[in-house]
C-alpha cells in the first residue's frame, strides 16, 4: 500500500513539473514565435515620431528629411500634415483617394482606427498633426479599453490563473495517477503475494495484461513445485515411518526372545552373555529406529509442536537427575549451574528433553574413559536464552564441527560418521530450529566441546 | 496374587509370532487362561464368548483398528486394555489413552514390562475391593505410616502435615532415586509457579526433626545439591 502511495506521489510531482515547464516554455514560444513578427523594424509609432521630427518648416515650405524619406520608402508608406483647421498643409505619397480636408469627426474616427481602409498613425505636432498611413491591410488595429480597476487587480489575477493552473494540473495527474495505479495495483499485490509465496490470481487485461499473465503463470508455476516438493517430503517422510514401523514387528521379537533367553536359568553364562548381547543391540536398534522417525518428522516439518511454557532450570535439573537416577557411571562427574531461575522457554517439552538428554549423551558416548559435564542455563544474547552442555573431553577438531550436525549420508556430509549413529547432534540441531532456536557448537581437539541450544525467551503470560 | 493369575487374557495381534510370544510370556508368569485373535472379527467375537477380564491390543488389524475395536469393546465390557502398538506417534498415543485405553506401549517392548505393565492394571482393576492403603515403611528404628501420617518412633508418635505427608509420598513414589525440587513442588503444590524452593527447603527440614536422629546430618532424606532429594529406604539401599 505504502509503493502505491510512493508511486502516486511521485507521478503527480513529475506532472506538475512537466506542466510548468510546460507554461515556461509556452511562454517563450509565444515571445519567440508569436509576436516576434508583428513588427518588422521600427513599429509605426516609432516612425511617426520619427517622422515629425523629420518635417521641418523652411521658409514656409515643409520639407522632409533625407531619412524620413528614406523611412517612407522601406515601410510603403504615405505621410501628410494636417493643420488645426483640418486642411492638409503637406503630404508625401498621399494615395490619390485620400481626401484633402477633415472635420473633427473625420479625425476622431481615423485617428484611431483606418482612414479609407488605410491604417493610419497619428503624432501631434504645434502645427498640427502629423499622420502617417500604411498601404492597405497590413496592419490590423484594435481599440482595447480597461477597466482601471481591472487593470490594477490584473496581478492578482494572473497569480490566480496560475493557481488555476497548477490546481488543474494536479487535478488531472492525480485523475491519470490513480487510473494507472488502479491498473499496477493488483500487479503490485500480486508480486507482493509471489514473495511470500501464496498464490496470486491477478485480474488479466488492461495495459499491464502481458504482465498479469506473467505473474499469474510464476505463481502458478510455484504453488505447483511447492506442492511438489511438499508432496515429496511427506512421501519420503512417510517412507521412513513405514520402514520404521515395519521394523518394529521383528525387533519386538528379537528384544523379547534374547531378554528371555537371558533370563533362563538353565542357560550357561555364556550363552546367557550371547543372549544379553543380542538384547543390547536390539535396544539400540529401537533407539536408532524411533531417532530415525524422529529425525525424519523434524527433517520435513512433519512434527507439530506441543508448545506449553517450560523452566530452563527445572528441565535441567530433571536431565541430570534422570542420568544420576538411571545409574550414571562414576567416570562421569555432572554437575548443574543454574544463573537464573526464572528463564521461561516456550518449547515441546519432550524434544527439549530429548535434545539436552543427547547432548549428555553424546558426550558419555564419546568419552568411555570418563569426563566432566557441566549444564549451564543463562540469557544469552536478546531475545533468546542459552541452555549450555559443555564437557571436558576429547573435543571434536574444528573442521568437522559443521559435519556432525548434518545427517549421515547427505551429500554434505564429507567425513565418515562417527563412532555412534550419527543422528544424535543432528536431532538436537533439528530441535532447535524447530523452536526458531539454533545450537552452536564450540569444540576443537582435546579442548572438549561446548554445546549451546539457543532457545526463543517466551514472553511473560505466555 | 495367584487370583489375579486367574484372570482370562485376550491377545489381539495380526502377527501369528508376536502372539505367540505373548502367550508365552503370560503362561510363564502363570496366567493360563489366554485368548489370542489376529483379527478384528475374531477379536471381537472372543470378548463376546469368552468374556476375557484383559485385552492387549494391536492397532493396526488386518480389517480395521484397534482404536475402532476398543470402541466396540467398549459398547458391552469395561475391562482394561492395553494397547502394544508399532505406532508411537504422541497422537497415537493420545487417542488410545483417550479412548480409554489403560496403557499404551510402544514396539518393540520388553516382554518384562509388557508384563509389569499388564500386572499393575489388573492389580487396579481387580483389587480395589480391597480397601487402598498408602504405604507403610520403616527407617531404620522408626515407621513411617503415610497412611494415617504419623511418624513412630520410639513409642512416640509425631504426626506429619499435610505438606509433609505429600512430600514423602512422593519420594517414597520414587525411593532411592532424586526427586527434583520442582517436581516436588509440583507435586505439593501442584502448579508451574516457581518460588516454593525456600519453602520446601522449611518443609524438608520439619520432616527431618520427625525422621532423623541426627537431622543436621541426615541418612535417610538426602538432599542431593543443586537438583533436589533422596529417600533412602531399607529396600532402596
Amino acid at each position: 500500500m505504502d509503493g502505491v502511495i510512493r508511486i502516486l506521489r511521485r507521478f503527480v510531482g513529475s506532472t506538475i513539473l512537466v506542466s510548468f515547464l510546460l507554461l515556461l516554455f509556452n511562454l517563450v514560444l509565444l515571445g519567440s514565435l508569436i509576436f516576434q513578427e508583428n513588427h518588422k523594424g521600427p513599429s509605426p509609432e516609432a516612425i511617426v515620431q520619427k517622422l515629425a521630427n523629420e518635417l521641418v518648416l523652411q521658409q514656409g515650405n515643409y520639407v522632409l528629411g533625407h531619412e524620413g524619406i528614406q523611412l517612407l520608402d522601406t515601410h510603403q508608406t504615405w505621410a501628410m500634415l494636417m493643420d488645426r483647421d483640418g486642411q492638409v498643409q503637406w503630404s508625401e505619397r498621399l494615395p490619390e483617394d485620400i481626401p484633402r480636408s477633415y472635420d473633427v469627426t473625420d479625425v476622431a474616427k481615423f485617428s484611431r482606427y483606418y482612414l479609407m481602409e488605410y491604417p493610419v498613425y497619428v503624432w501631434e505636432r504645434e502645427d498640427g498633426l502629423l499622420v502617417l498611413g500604411y498601404s492597405k491591410n497590413t496592419y490590423g488595429k484594435y481599440q482595447i479599453d480597461f477597466l482601471v480597476e481591472w487593470l490594477r487587480s490584473l496581478p492578482v489575477r494572473i497569480l490566480l490563473l496560475l493557481l488555476c493552473n497548477v490546481a488543474l494540473a494536479l487535478l488531472v495527474s492525480v485523475l491519470i495517477g490513480t487510473r494507472v495505479i488502479r491498473g499496477i495495483r493488483p500487479l503490485i499485490h500480486g508480486i507482493h503475494a509471489l514473495s511470500k509465496e501464496e498464490p496470486v490470481q491477478v485480474d488479466t487485461g488492461g495495459i499491464f495484461n502481458d504482465v498479469s499473465q506473467s505473474i499469474n503463470s510464476t505463481s502458478q508455476m510455484l504453488q505447483e513445485k511447492n506442492d511438489a516438493l511438499k508432496a515429496r517430503d511427506v512421501a519420503r517422510s512417510n517412507w521412513i515411518a513405514g520402514i520404521s514401523h515395519d521394523i518394529r514387528t521383528p525387533l519386538s521379537m528379537i528384544l523379547g526372545y534374547a531378554s528371555e533367553l537371558e533370563d533362563q536359568p538353565e542357560l550357561s553364562a555364556e550363552h546367557k552373555q550371547q543372549a544379553a548381547i543380542i538384547r543390547r543391540q536390539g535396544e539400540r536398534l529401537r533407539s536408532l529406529v524411533s531417532d530415525l522417525n524422529l529425525v525424519s518428522m523434524l527433517e520435513y516439518d512433519m512434527q507439530p509442536l506441543q508448545l506449553k511454557s517450560i523452566r530452563l532450570s527445572a528441565l535441567a535439573r530433571q536431565v541430570v537427575s534422570d542420568f544420576l537416577n538411571n545409574g550414571l557411571d562414576e567416570s562421569y562427574d555432572i554437575s548443574l549451574h543454574v544463573m537464573d531461575e526464572s528463564l521461561i522457554v516456550s518449547g515441546d517439552e519432550r524434544l527439549l528433553y530429548r535434545a539436552i538428554t543427547n547432548l549428555v549423551q553424546n558426550s558419555i558416548r564419546h568419552n568411555p574413559d570418563g569426563c566432566k559435564i557441566e549444564l549451564k542455563t543463562g540469557p544469552a544474547d536478546g531475545v533468546f536464552y542459552s541452555f549450555v552442555v559443555s564437557d571436558n573431553g576429547k573435543g571434536i577438531p574444528k573442521e568437522e564441527l559443521k559435519d556432525v550436525i548434518l545427517l549421515p549420508y547427505t551429500s554434505g556430509r564429507t567425513r565418515p560418521n562417527r563412532q555412534g549413529h550419527g543422528l544424535g547432534l543432528p536431532m538436537v540441531e533439528r530441535i532447535a530450529k524447530a523452536h526458531q532456536g539454533e545450537l552452536i557448537l564450540e569444540s576443537d581437539r582435546g579442548e572438549g566441546l561446548t554445546a549451546v541450544v539457543k532457545l526463543p525467551a517466551s514472553k511473560v503470560g505466555e | 496374587m495367584d487370583l489375579i493369575k486367574n484372570k482370562k487374557i485376550l491377545i489381539v495381534d495380526d502377527e501369528p509370532e508376536i502372539r505367540e510370544m505373548i502367550e508365552r510370556f503370560l503362561r510363564r508368569e502363570g496366567f493360563f487362561r489366554i485368548y489370542t485373535a489376529g483379527n478384528f472379527s475374531n477379536a471381537l467375537s472372543v470378548c463376546r464368548s469368552e468374556k476375557p477380564d484383559a485385552a492387549i491390543l494391536d492397532i493396526m488389524l488386518p480389517d480395521g483398528d484397534g482404536f475402532s475395536l476398543l470402541s466396540s469393546i467398549r459398547s458391552f465390557t469395561d475391562m482394561p486394555v492395553l494397547f502394544l502398538s508399532a505406532r508411537g506417534e504422541d497422537e497415537d498415543r493420545l487417542l488410545g489413552l483417550g479412548l480409554g485405553a489403560d496403557d499404551y506401549m510402544v514396539k518393540p517392548f520388553l516382554p518384562r514390562e509388557l508384563i509389569l505393565r499388564l500386572m499393575a492394571i489388573l492389580k487396579r482393576v481387580y483389587a480395589s475391593n480391597i480397601v487402598e492403603r498408602l504405604p507403610v515403611f520403616r527407617l531404620g528404628a522408626l515407621t513411617v505410616d503415610l497412611d494415617s501420617a504419623v511418624v513412630l518412633r520410639e513409642h512416640k508418635e509425631f504426626s506429619l502435615t499435610a505438606k509433609e505427608h505429600s512430600i514423602l509420598m512422593k519420594l517414597y513414589e520414587n525411593q532411592g532415586r532424586i526427586v527434583t525440587s520442582d517436581a516436588l513442588c509440583q507435586a505439593v503444590w501442584g502448579d508451574e509457579i516457581y518460588g516454593y524452593e525456600n519453602t520446601l527447603m522449611v518443609h524438608v527440614r520439619r520432616i527431618r526433626e520427625k525422621i532423623e536422629e541426627d537431622p543436621s546430618n541426615p541418612v535417610y532424606l538426602l538432599t542431593v545439591r543443586g537438583l533436589g532429594y533422596k529417600l533412602m529406604t531399607q529396600e532402596s539401599r
